[in-house]
């Protein structure tokens, strides 16, 4: 169990435990007596002998919720105030589940973006921004597995199937050491473990898709398995609507995930989980019929980790992960056609160590190795009687850090967390490097060549961390933080928002690691014996290396991709403020960011600063549980943001000239032409979402549940893009703004045997 | 094109939820700038002409070509002697054509270019602004062979048609143009309507092929041209044929890449194939 509280009886000391359920604690001479508390379990009290080395495996059962709270799952209820993390909030997957959302599918990415500080792409994305940062400047693990692509349905919903998720965390600053990888955020996703009681079934039917968990023991109260599948059914709901002529098309997404752990001794545990999932995508032209496209995409993930206990005070757990992300197309087009396969690809070792040296100090440190293979692009097909065959040149890199930290309690006051990390990046042969004429694009025939395992590119870098709380009494404190952060990998898009083709890329010679500082300052304060919990944060984070595309650039199999790139920096600063209720029938969090994010390019916006795409002065999340009764329950939400900043046309001009001879006169193609960068913000977007949850039945073998929820409650047009419409035909130029969601019921059935 | 396809797709999920609604937006106004687009080739006369324009304020209601009347046009014949390029040749005075009817197009009937002839564009306009630009009409592509067929769609015929033509060893470029049309007279290339630009990264030294994916209707003729041009004409028309279908959630501000200097714009120099097709069945 993650961060059940561990207290010494008639004392104020007690431990957390940490992602495994491993803790440790210094005993005196007379203390024999432990409190362990989780939320949702009955708690418990052990008594045992006291020793010099005390090993206890300890096991809660679970209890039925008398009422649905709010709160952070299994924590003490002021480590807010008490822990040197700071910036760092976790939900439970049962809280995930109750939000509102749209279709009434519960998504991790959707309800992390209620949090002061993340902001959501959109509707039609699950990217998500931290603290002035773009979407691939969020590392986002799996059970420790990187997932490149958290999409499915081109970014309306995420791959996270919230029946398999037990608890999200997400570190927005002050990121310690044992974390590194991308500049501005850590998303853990942590999955359940599997019922070790009992067998158990659930799942949901929702408006778009389904899903079945089935659960068990693989050892009584011991170990446990899991397999979690889901699939939507939007291509069998809409078949009856689409026109015969378009019958060939189709889109659906499935995923699966599967856990199991196994104890190999009273030291040793073993835990084995994995994800595979797809998005299909098949095209066939109403106009031609020998015109076929199927385009599909997906990750797969695999973590093989090993608990062990060395002694009481020493802990570790090894990991062994494996993460691809693939990306397909197919076009056919009578005999002809062509396809393309890309994928990026990890091995990933990691060992990570937890150790209480001496009182008030936890140490933690460890190892993590990456080896990556980039394959942006293999092509082969025919035209005609020719073949084709071409690839843009695989890459490989390894990718190493060394960490040490120290989680030090100075005193009854003060706690610092202290660390370096020594991270390092190398780009390795085999590769061709093609050398391009930059007027011509064209490859001038001279190339550099690079054996296997010759290094190409190497970043030795440190990243110092440095956080600390100061208690001013025992209902409030003071933190800070700083840390300096690199990031190799990159991704290289030019829409501003994640999509299916969008391609990572390694830093190179001519692509340097991206660099990101962050200071942050807040004061915690909490009231009614930690029933309120409030904070104010305040940020500064200026970025350096920073890639862009230049206007117009083509990414899409394009040889000399660093060519497009162009580089520059960021700079975002802005304050969070943070209220939440946790205990009663009525709980809930306001949050309120006000923030400024730029970027300044030298070869984009004649090199003035710009407001980055989403930034967002003002951000609010407003959300309310409130347990009408036993059977009956509400959640409420509304969001308010600034409106996304964009580049608008300013001026058109007509090119491509021609005379119609049967109608006698012109024709013109209309060209836009840009002004400055982001310097138009598109109205507000806010909207207010509603849910009801009734449990129908709850007896010991079946429990069903049904979810009503009204996305967008007040039928806000919040806008998706704004288009320009010159009319010659009326000569006249009107503006149109889309926008996506209206008002939107949805209705969800979820079971549980 | 998987690109516009995954598009395409997306838009057709939006478009089941989303919702349009005119609204009222101030844009700054624009600094104006002079706009070109020039063509001479070595086999169509129509296709020989220089557009003048300038760019306007996007809510401007002129939507019309917006042509410039006053301007004085040149084009003058080069000549490659060893490594450089001499522009020494004939020198052709392009007139407007009609201030009302096509105001900004200017042309010169007798002008022909010719193959693997380098030319100059020289452009004065009454305010001092000059703009010049240079480019070659190389060999033209020689089509090799040419086929059509139809599928039976209800109650319609759609036709198809596919061609191919040897591309050469050396680097090529290539814009085409497809005129569904019985008179066969391109006045300007905006009178055709569909158009491709593409090089030969995939397809170098061998037969290239290409196939009509959207269909024709029975009966249609269609006069294909098939033109060779310049590598940094070709960026040109690659980068408006972005900045021409730019638009949606995923747009992006692009400037197209100009082959001319003073100007936003090109001069092409197109060796022209061209061929026509009737998609019908012989009589």
């Amino acid at each position: 169990m993650i961060g059940a509280a561990v207290r010494i009886a008639n004392s104020n000391r007690g431990a957390v435990t940490n992602s495994y359920g491993f803790f440790s604690l210094n005993l005196n001479e007379n203390e024999n007596e432990l409190h362990i508390s989780y939320l949702g379990y009955d708690s418990k009290t052990i008594k045992f002998k006291p020793g010099k080395e005390i090993r206890l495996n300890i096991s809660l059962s679970p209890v039925g919720l008398k009422g649905r709270e709010v709160v952070i799952t299994g924590e003490r209820s002021d480590k807010n105030i008490r822990s040197t993390e700071m910036s760092r909030i976790e939900l439970s997957g049962e809280k995930i589940k109750q939000l509102p959302v749209i279709f009434g599918e519960p998504d991790v990415l959707k309800a992390i973006t209620l949090l002061p500080g993340i902001k959501s792409g959109g509707e039609a994305s699950t990217g998500f921004y931290v603290r002035g940062g773009g979407p691939d400047q969020n590392l986002i693990l799996m059970d420790e597995a990187v997932v490149y692509n958290p999409s499915h349905l081109f970014g309306f919903l995420s791959v996270f199937n919230s029946d398999a998720v037990k608890n999200i965390d997400i570190i927005k600053g002050g990121m310690p050491a044992n974390y590194g990888g991308r500049l501005s955020s850590i998303l853990n996703v942590n999955m359940r473990e599997g019922n070790n009681q009992q067998y158990k079934t659930s799942g949901g039917v929702g408006l778009i898709s389904s899903r079945l968990t089935f659960e068990g023991p693989l050892q009584k109260g011991k170990s446990s398995f899991l397999v979690s599948g889901r699939r939507t059914y939007i291509d069998v709901l809409a078949k009856p609507f689409i026109p015969s002529r378009l019958s060939g098309n189709s889109y659906y997404f499935y995923d699966m995930n599967v856990k199991g752990n196994v104890i190999l001794g009273e030291k040793d545990r073993l835990f084995i989980s994995g994800y595979f999932g797809r998005d299909i995508l098949n095209f066939q032209s109403p106009q031609n019929k020998d015109v076929f496209f199927d385009f599909g995409w997906g990750n797969s993930t695999a973590t093989l980790r090993w608990n062990h206990v060395f002694s009481p005070k020493l802990f570790s757990n090894t990991s062994l992960i494996f993460n691809r992300y693939d990306l397909f197309n197919d076009f056919t087009f009578g005999t002809n056609g062509f396809n393309v396969r890309s994928s990026v690809q990890d091995w990933n070792l990691k060992s990570d160590f937890t150790w209480f040296p001496r009182e008030n100090h936890q140490v933690k440190f460890g190892l993590n190795y990456t080896y990556h293979t980039f394959q942006p692009g293999i092509l082969s097909g025919s035209l005609g009687s020719t073949s084709i065959n071409q690839a843009i040149n695989k890459q490989f890199a390894h990718e190493y850090a060394a960490y040490i930290l120290d989680e030090w309690q100075v005193n009854q006051r003060l706690s610092i967390n202290a660390g370096l990390r020594l991270v390092a990046f190398q780009l390795v042969g085999p590769y061709t490097q093609a050398v391009f004429d930059n007027e011509t694009q064209l490859a001038t025939g001279e190339s550099k060549v690079y054996k296997p395992g010759e290094t190409i590119a190497f970043y030795p870098r440190l990243e110092p961390r440095l956080s600390g709380t100061y208690l001013l009494n025992s209902e409030s404190s003071i933190k800070g933080s700083f840390t300096q952060t690199y990031q190799f990998l990159h991704l290289a898009t030019t829409s501003g928002a994640q999509f299916p083709l969008d391609l990572w890329v390694p830093s190179s010679a001519r692509v340097k690691p991206q660099l990101a500082y962050q200071y942050a300052l807040g004061y915690f304060r909490n009231f009614k014996q930690d029933a309120y919990e409030s904070s104010v944060e305040v940020y500064y984070k200026p970025m350096y290396n920073q890639i862009e595309f230049r206007p117009g650039a083509q990414l899409f199999f394009n040889q000399n991709l660093e060519n497009e790139m162009v580089f520059g920096e960021g700079l975002s600063y802005g304050a969070e403020f943070f209220l939440r209720k946790k205990a009663g029938d009525l709980t809930g969090w306001v949050g309120y960011t006000w923030s400024r994010t730029t970027r300044q390019f030298d070869a984009l916006n004649n090199g003035q600063p710009y407001f980055f795409r989403y930034d967002r002065t003002h951000d609010i999340s407003l959300l309310l549980a409130y347990q009408i009764n036993p059977k009956w329950s509400a959640n409420f939400v509304f969001v308010f943001g600034t409106g996304n900043a964009v580049t608008l046309p300013v001026g058109r001009y007509t090119y491509r000239f021609g005379v119609n001879p049967q109608e006698q006169r012109p024709e013109f193609a209309i060209v836009d032409v840009y002004g400055k960068v982001n310097d138009y913000r598109l109205p507000a977007y806010h909207r207010a979402d509603i849910s009801f949850t009734y449990l129908a039945k709850k007896t010991e073998k079946w429990e069903s549940s049904w979810n009503f929820s009204i996305y967008n409650v007040y039928n806000r047009a919040n806008p998706y893009f704004i288009y320009f419409y010159p009319d010659i035909e009326k000569q006249e130029v009107k503006a149109f703004m889309v926008y996506l969601f209206p008002i939107l019921p949805s209705v969800q059935w979820n079971f549980k045997f | 094109m998987s690109m516009r396809i995954i598009a395409i797709a997306l838009f057709g999920l939006l478009a089941l939820s989303s919702c349009e609604k005119e609204i009222s937006i101030n844009v700054p106004p624009v600094d104006s700038e002079l706009v070109v687009e020039a063509s001479i080739n070595q086999a169509i006369p129509t296709l020989n002409y220089v557009f003048i324009n300038r760019t306007i304020d996007y809510f401007n209601p002129q939507l019309n070509l917006n042509g410039l009347n006053d301007a004085e046009v040149y084009i003058t014949e080069g000549s490659i002697q060893g490594t450089d390029t001499l522009y020494s040749g004939t020198r052709w005075k392009f007139s407007l054509l009609s201030d009302s009817l096509l105001p900004g197009v200017y042309a010169n009937l007798t002008f022909t270019g010719k193959e693997n002839t380098p030319y100059k564009l020289d452009i004065s306009m009454p305010d001092g602004k000059k703009v010049s630009g240079t480019t070659f009409i190389g060999k033209p592509p020689v089509i090799d062979s040419m086929q059509y067929w139809f599928q039976i769609e209800g109650k319609d015929t759609n036709s198809f048609f596919w061609m191919q033509w040897f591309d050469g060893p050396e680097q090529n470029n290539y814009r085409m143009a497809i005129y569904n049309n019985v008179d066969s007279l391109l006045l300007g290339w905006g009178a055709a309507q569909r158009f491709y630009t593409f090089d030969d990264e995939l397809i170098n030294n061998a037969m290239r092929p290409f196939r009509s994916l959207r269909p024709y209707s029975y009966g249609d003729t269609l006069n294909i041209y098939l033109s060779s041009i310049g590598r940094r004409e070709y960026l040109f028309w690659e980068s408006f044929g972005s900045a021409a279908n730019n638009g949606g959630p995923f747009a992006t501000p692009i400037a197209v890449k100009s082959n001319i200097s003073g100007a936003i714009g090109s001069f092409t120099g197109y060796a022209i194939e061209r061929k026509r097709i009737v998609l019908r069945y012989p009589k």
